[in-house]
């Protein structure tokens, strides 16, 4: 599965609803039984969340796409398919969160292509259940560190964090991803299906509980006038740097 | 619950573990055998001078945790938990280069299901006396240890393991088609923590001693030799520390994890029941038996 929305693949509306629809096609067809997680354009894995859907919006509109970032984890976080993340690209924030709903990350050797949850950097939060993902994977302790100061971490530093399982030179992470893809597939399915539903289990089932509450609290944390401000600052910077 | 890839079993002695399920039913009854010092399945080597007990798993040939070896484990446990002398265990295998296979698949396969909850109850008491245990409980890993084994050490505070490239440790049940218990998840989860617990579970994963301390299954790696005197070395470290203190640090970190077992306890062994009753999972199950018994012939 290829993320294609140029310039910097960020998660629309349009591509999260896409994005549930194919991975539903796929899951439904017991043809298949894994997923490479990977960018049409190598550079930009995902720039994450697009900006453009959470500013200048009114609630009714932060609500239907705030829902849909929710879907997105809900139907990815617990899939029954093998996913692999094949990281061609920079992955902060939302891309980073992609990333690490996969069963394994592979990430390009390449310095510029760093990863991680950057929200704070931006004047903004990452929801609990972006950082439970990430406790889940890197620990407590390093995502307190990673979630506060924003970090972005270049592939070593991914690697040893743990944020990644694996760095290889640019040109071989298809080709891993697919032999990783295989040594998964080897397990018969419904062991480690059921294996990964107990792991992960809790964390969804959190989520699902709070979901509603969750939604209210982004809506009426992104429709104050100081996080529109932060927003509207953020988004005048990239086009000033585009320029 | 797995038998290492590799691991030679002769049907007999399949068959022999089946046969002294009578014996331990009637060890079980009471009397003159509940005051004997159970040591048939599990040798305890007790040194009051230094509080420290060795326990030995003997169930040849790949020290399964039979029924019987479970029962005697669990009575052992408690005598010396009960006798102030003695503060410590270091647990091993009186045969080096297994310390335990793991469940004994025959208690899991071809039986009924009253005989399944009789098992599935006596691994279940083993884990519930054991994780909390007020004992400094240190293992001494020499020889190979999947599923089951590699549960039996992970319950311990701290892990040895003989450096070997044969000593795999892990939980490979996914590898028979089966799934480790939400509980030896949690005691995976609280020992190398959460994503290297999904990797290693779901593939099944059996670390060789370098991976195995690098993904942190094991805290040290010794030479063979000198697993025995660094676990006793290692257990006057543990000894110097107040009891009191130490226990009631020991049971704020696990009490958590044992309480959410306590509380699904039923439910898991219900579950327990009707899949491992499966056609499907006895076909699993007794395929694997064949396999090792043709390994072996």
């Amino acid at each position: 599965m290829k993320l294609r929305n140029p310039p910097v693949n960020s998660l629309s509306l349009e591509l999260l609803t896409e994005f549930v629809i194919s991975l539903e096609k796929l899951e439904n067809d017991k043809t298949f039984r894994g997923v490479i997680l990977t960018s049409d354009r190598p550079g930009i894995f995902s720039a994450g969340l697009d900006l453009t859907e959470m500013c200048g919006k009114n609630p009714a509109h932060y609500a239907e796409y705030w829902k849909a970032v929710q879907e997105l984890w809900l139907r990815l976080y617990p899939s029954n398919l093998v996913l692999v993340a094949a990281i061609n690209g920079a992955s902060p924030a939302g891309g980073c969160l992609m990333s690490l709903i996969c069963d394994y990350r592979i990430l390009a050797d390449n310095p510029k292509y760093v990863i991680g949850l950057n929200e704070t950097l931006l004047g903004i939060i990452a929801p609990f259940w972006f950082k439970d993902t990430l406790v889940n994977t890197i620990g407590h302790r390093a995502s307190e560190r990673a979630l506060q100061l924003g970090l972005l971490f270049p592939p070593a530093e991914a690697l040893q964090v743990g944020m990644v399982d694996q760095v290889v030179p640019e040109d071989q992470v298809q080709s891993t991803a697919l032999s990783m893809m295989s040594q998964w597939m080897a397990i018969p399915d419904y062991a480690r299906q059921l294996t990964k539903i107990m792991m992960r289990k809790p964390t969804v089932d959190h989520m699902i509980k709070q979901r509603e509450a969750d939604l209210q609290n982004f809506i009426s944390f992104i429709s104050r006038d100081s996080i529109q401000k932060s927003l509207q600052m953020y988004l005048e910077k990239l086009k000033q740097k585009k320029g």
